[in-house]
């Protein structure tokens, strides 16, 4: 990596990429624009520009990074998500910048022979490569519901993790189980970095885990990891202190990529504060792209930078599209979220982690219901026992022994 | 029934009443309109109102409760012997065998009116309630506002509740959301109760708690000691 | 008989799939397929807002969540008696179209082609006869030079990345013979080169696909806008116009260099048209809605074909559809219909609990009318073939027979084969490329004519209901159960569970057991032509 990172200054960008990116119909202005996103994503300053361009050109133009991905239980929809990456597209990155024997979709041996790929690679590279984990750890059956090449699954992520330099777990199932954690979590789903916690042997030299969640990761989510390692450049460096060097929040989340909500940034965000909402799809406010809060938008809450990256080469993002947030990048997003098109989730029954009993309305206006009709009715029983009201033959009780030495004692008398 | 004299609440704490009734109206309407924004045109507005009073209401909550240790006044009612307001805050040694003989009296289990200090146990303890109410709710809020729930100090509770609850931890906002929205309604239930009660033996306690002003009868009825 | 052929993992597909199979005399005689995962979608559903499945069911795949976003919705308004307006239904029409573009092209560069094309003999081809060959073929040219330059750079770093033992344990650099054996030798390195250059070409095509995908559903994977009731896109002129721009670039690359390069390739594998046939029955619920929105007026049609009583499609029952368990790792009771279907997986593991002789998958065995069925574009595109009067016969006619006359192959069944499937494949591609210009079209009518209303709305009901649908990879059903304003219960069929289904309770195998079942294999530690067969249905 030093020598990667060594010309740098000295703008030794391989003409190579450039090219190959021409091919494509990028231009070398296209292709400094994406770097300039990539800078403002990772929050750095525009200066970076040239420095993001040159590490990337010459991690292009050298020997191929090690990395391995290996899929869990996974919909495949990150490897999908990185497919859509444009500028380097996947192409680009398998072929010119990272080594990726082991990716289960795309490689093209079968069998006992992918397999190999992977543990011979692993072997050779020990202590040097990148682990890419995708999909969820799915413990239940000790492991065995999800079986590869003979083995539980759980068993090849921690024989991986162990010889890995980093770990990133892409997409929120790969983070903490996603979707299929949610309620009952009936394949007993966890995260990668909590497995690896409680099984790993060692869990002091547990290689730094990054973890970008969101279903699916945002491919430049990936390659904004990957140009921060390029760009620290010394691996000594990051194992040294992972949470410096790559900007860990508290959840090991790169502070660049998940410190701000979707709401934050987002382009209807002047809607919202004007109290312009879309009530029903397909209506005039839908066309004037009003704000989907009152759909029950979970950007307020979301911390991911979707307004900001946008999707599928710049295209879109949910809400540009009429679609309201889910929260796909929070924890637990779908306990957390659902009932998706309500502000808030149910409580009551099941309220820990399950779909919960009551809407959250429902349930403040039934207790709040009961309280009033107590009142009434205390009131109208008062009332019929001459508590209160005009007739009232309320009168104070005799004071106790007690009090009237108490009061005594102070100087005062006993009629009350 | 003993009435209320001007010992009774001092001016400042009318004051702080005031706020108090003032800022909880505003927090619970702007807050439902955050939550189920049924008419277009206020959010804005609405947000920036609850923040406000939100602040305002804090702070007003601290003021009070310092003020407690500083402020004197009336022992009980009908009667212009004064005390630190924090004794008559707290459940006094004297009157907290008083709780049960009031409950007993709300539930229709007991005739006459108990006696009892300037406020009954029972009364007391939702005070209390209220300022530990406000405080929580306060919290619950800087933990769900964009430009405070970074801080370490709101970060630990969003991680807490949103592990505490099966949420997954990674200080996701909808536990505490849901708990910022369940504390409202508990304080607007004790605030139902306490408008009831304070309420139910006519108005004179409110010229007294907003007005300032002793019921016009009052002198004829002071019948507890007047004097020490 | 014991089984000496094993490819597990089967890499390039989405999810997780082990195949058993065992050979004699250089031919497969028996055959097991193995769903190895099992993550319990149906139970997280349970007690959840019926309109939040369309959300959550779509991350089923990550290759096709389109399709499942869509059967979900459609499940919860054929329960609630939405009929989805006609803006909606055009956009959900163009949303699924380019779901299917993106997933044919995907499959057939990125995961299948690798089975057929050599990027190794690539490196042999003359650049000059390239271009002159590509020509000849009617396919697209490229930088050929540039394409070889790379393959060439990558081999000389010795680090093969994606392409490290791709050749079943054989060297290409030192034995590039051997290698070739693999494929068919006679296969001029000239086309390997074209084939690996719109390879590389095709991750661009596929992510233009994609695109389309967001520009409509906000992203892709996992869209996210047509929801219950319509769809939640709001389609104004530009965007139309940008709907229209795209998908004609599309369809000029699908016509123009999918289709040639399929027609070029296929010659040397015509022997692929000999077996893997499968079970001979077919199943399509039909996709891409026509005004009236029945199931056998859309443009793909629904039916169901039983090729050993005739090439005749007759209209599918969803009363039919059973589900069994008793070769799978499931409790729940067997041979129930979807909508009343359970789903419980078995608690306790051993080391004898994958056993082809008794439970060997996570995949149910779903059966129409007992029979098992193969689903996916071979069975949409005979049904429509073989429907006179559906609109859409007569373009799907051409193009197969078109297609059939350029390959010399004068009897239609044979398309009933590995090749046919695959051929298949990009055929319909090539046919929904070309109406999605014509939906665009009719977007833009509709909305000058005031007749593309969006969404209707609902009000939940405690009701069932059916979303029957198509994935790329073949028919699809969502059931819900709707109870107390929530899922009561949900069950989901993929294409997956069709195609991968391992045996019944009668023991009759799946139809990829089955098309396993008499395929040639060379060379059984090097199955190349077993992993043809499973890849050929996109599993």
């Amino acid at each position: 990596m030093a020598e990667i990172h060594k010309e740098v200054y000295g703008m030794a960008v391989a003409t190579d990429l450039y090219e190959r990116l021409a091919a494509h119909g990028i231009t070398r202005r296209d292709f400094l624009k994406f770097c300039g996103t990539l800078a403002a994503v990772m929050g750095l300053s525009q200066t970076a520009v040239p420095q993001i361009a040159a590490a990337v050109g010459e991690a292009a133009g050298s020997g191929l990074y090690p990395a391995l991905w290996i899929n869990g239980a996974a919909c495949t929809g990150c490897t999908e998500s990185i497919a859509q990456a444009t500028q380097p597209n996947v192409a680009d990155i398998v072929l010119d910048i990272l080594s990726l024997p082991q990716m289960e979709t795309v490689m093209m041996a079968s069998g006992e022979y992918a397999e190999k790929a992977g543990e011979e690679y692993a072997a050779a590279n020990k202590g040097k490569y990148i682990l890419i984990c995708e999909g969820a750890v799915t413990e239940m059956l000790d492991g065995n519901v999800l079986r590869i090449a003979e083995k539980p699954y759980v068993e090849i992520l921690q024989h991986y993790a162990e010889g890995a330099a980093a770990i990133v777990a892409v997409g929120s199932c790969a983070v903490d189980g996603g979707w299929v954690r949610a309620y009952p979590n009936p394949a007993k789903a966890t995260g990668v970095k909590a497995y690896l916690d409680a099984n790993i042997s060692n869990p002091k030299k547990r290689p730094p885990v990054v973890n970008l969640p969101g279903c699916p990761v945002n491919p430049l989510e990936i390659i904004a990891v990957v140009v921060n390692v390029l760009l620290t450049g010394d691996l000594t460096k990051i194992l040294k202190d992972p949470v410096k060097e790559l900007n860990l929040d508290r959840q090991n989340r790169p502070k660049y990529l998940y410190g701000s909500t979707i709401h934050d940034n987002c382009e209807r965000r002047g809607h919202f504060e004007n109290g312009e909402f879309v009530y029903q799809f397909g209506g005039q406010a839908e066309a004037d792209n009003y704000c989907l809060y009152a759909m029950g938008c979970k950007g307020p809450q979301t911390y991911r930078h979707c307004s900001k990256l946008r999707w599928n080469n710049n295209m879109s993002w949910c809400v540009a599209s009429g679609g309201p947030c889910i929260g796909c990048g929070n924890f637990n997003w779908v306990d957390n979220n659902t009932p998706f098109r309500q502000r808030m989730r149910r409580i009551g029954a099941g309220v820990i982690g399950g779909p919960g009993g009551l809407g959250i309305a429902k349930a403040g206006a039934i207790v709040g219901g009961v309280v009033v009709v107590g009142i009434g009715a205390h009131a109208l029983a008062s009332k019929a026992t001459h508590r209160i009201g005009k007739n009232s033959t309320l009168k104070n009780e005799e004071m106790k022994t007690y009090d009237a030495r108490k009061l005594k004692k102070k100087g005062g008398s006993a009629d009350a | 029934m003993h009435k209320p004299l001007k010992e009774m609440h001092p001016p400042v704490f009318i004051v702080t009443h005031w706020i108090n009734a003032v800022s909880m109206l505003i927090l619970i309407m702007s807050g439902l309109y955050i939550h189920f924004p049924a008419f277009s045109g206020f959010m804005g507005a609405a947000r920036g109102v609850h923040v406000f009073f939100g602040i305002v209401i804090f702070l007003n909550c601290l003021v009070r409760i310092v003020l407690a240790f500083f402020v004197k006044d009336a022992t009980t009612m009908g009667t212009r012997e004064k005390e630190l307001d924090i004794r008559n805050w707290l459940p006094q040694k004297e009157n907290r065998h008083q709780f049960f003989p009031m409950l007993r009296w709300y539930l229709f289990m007991k005739k006459d009116y108990p006696i009892s200090a300037k406020y009954a146990t029972m009364q007391k303890l939702a005070y209390i309630m209220i300022a530990v109410m406000i405080i929580a709710i306060s919290y619950t809020g800087f933990c769900l506002w964009g430009v405070t729930n970074q801080l370490a100090i709101f970060a630990v509770g969003n991680n807490l509740v949103s592990g505490l609850f099966g949420f997954g931890g990674g200080g996701s906002l909808m536990p505490m959301r849901v708990i910022h929205y369940c504390l409202m309604w508990v304080l607007i239930i004790i605030s139902l109760i306490h408008i009831y009660i304070a309420t139910m033996h006519g108005f004179v306690a409110w010229r007294m708690i907003f007005l300032y002003k002793e019921d016009p009868d009052a002198g004829e009825h002071v019948d507890a000691p007047a004097q020490a | 008989m014991p089984s000496n052929v094993v490819i597990d993992p089967v890499t390039r597909i989405e999810g997780h799939l082990r195949i058993e199979a065992a050979a004699e005399n250089g031919v497969i005689k028996d055959a097991w397929v193995s769903s190895t995962n099992y993550r319990g979608m149906e139970t997280v559903l349970q007690g959840r807002a019926p309109e939040d499945a369309y959300y959550i069911t779509m991350r089923i795949c990550g290759v096709c969540p389109t399709s499942h976003g869509h059967a979900s919705s459609k499940s919860v308004e054929d329960a609630l008696k939405v009929t989805v307006p006609n803006g909606a239904r055009l956009i959900r029409n163009l949303l699924e179209a380019a779901e299917f573009i993106h997933s044919h092209i995907l499959w057939f560069y990125t995961l299948a082609a690798l089975d057929y094309v050599n990027p190794a003999k690539a490196l042999e081809a003359d650049v000059a006869n390239t271009y002159a060959l590509a020509e000849q073929a009617g396919t697209s040219t490229a930088d050929f030079a540039a394409v070889k330059a790379r393959l060439l750079k990558l081999v000389e770093g010795g680090d093969l990345s994606i392409f490290t033992n791709g050749w079943w344990g054989i060297n290409p650099l030192t034995d590039p013979k051997k290698a070739d054996e693999l494929y068919n030798p006679k296969m001029p390195a000239e086309l390997h080169l074209i084939a690996v250059a719109h390879y590389l070409e095709a991750i661009e095509m596929q992510a233009e696909a994609a695109q389309i995908i967001a520009l409509i559903g906000g992203k892709f994977p996992h869209p996210m806008t047509s929801v219950a009731g319509g769809t939640a896109f709001s389609p104004n002129d530009d965007r139309v116009a940008e709907l229209l721009y795209r998908f004609t670039k599309l369809n000029d690359w699908v016509t123009k260099t999918m289709i040639p390069d399929t027609l070029a390739i296929a010659p040397f594998y015509v022997g692929a048209l000999e077996y893997g046939g499968g079970c001979g029955n077919f199943l399509a619920w039909g996709v891409f809605d026509r005004k009236n929105q029945t199931l056998d007026s859309r443009y793909l049609p629904a039916g169901f074909i039983e090729t050993a009583q005739g090439l005749t499609v007759s209209k599918p029952d969803v009363g039919k559809v059973k589900e069994y368990v008793e070769h799978t790792w499931y409790t729940s009771p067997s041979g129930l219909n979807p909508q009343k279907g359970e789903t419980k997986a078995m608690q306790s593991w051993s080391d004898s609990s994958y056993n082809v002789e008794d439970k060997y998958s996570w995949c149910k065995a779903p059966r129409y009318d007992e029979k098992a069925a193969e689903v996916g574009p071979l069975a949409r595109m005979l049904v429509a073939y073989l429907s006179p009067d559906n609109e859409s016969n007569k373009v799907v006619a051409d193009t197969v027979n078109g297609a059939l006359k350029k390959l010399g192959i004068t009897d239609p069944t044979k398309l009933v084969s590995l090749l046919g499937r695959v051929a298949a494949r990009n055929l319909e591609c090539a046919v929904i490329s070309g109406w999605t210009i014509e939906w665009c079209a009719e977007l833009a009518a509709a909305k000058k004519e005031g007749t593309a209303a969006l969404f209707e709305p609902y009000t939940v009901k405690d009701k069932s209901g059916a979303g029957l649908w198509e994935a790329p990879r073949g028919a699809l059903g969502h059931f819900i159960n709707i109870k107390g304003g929530r899922i009561d219960s949900y069950q989901v069929v993929t294409p997956s569970t069709w195609d991968l289904s391992p045996r019944d309770k009668a023991g009759v195998p799946g139809p990829m057991e089955a098309a396993l079942i008499g395929t040639p294999v060379a060379d059984v530690t090097r199955p190349i032509e077993a992993a043809r067969i499973v890849r050929s249905f996109d599993p």
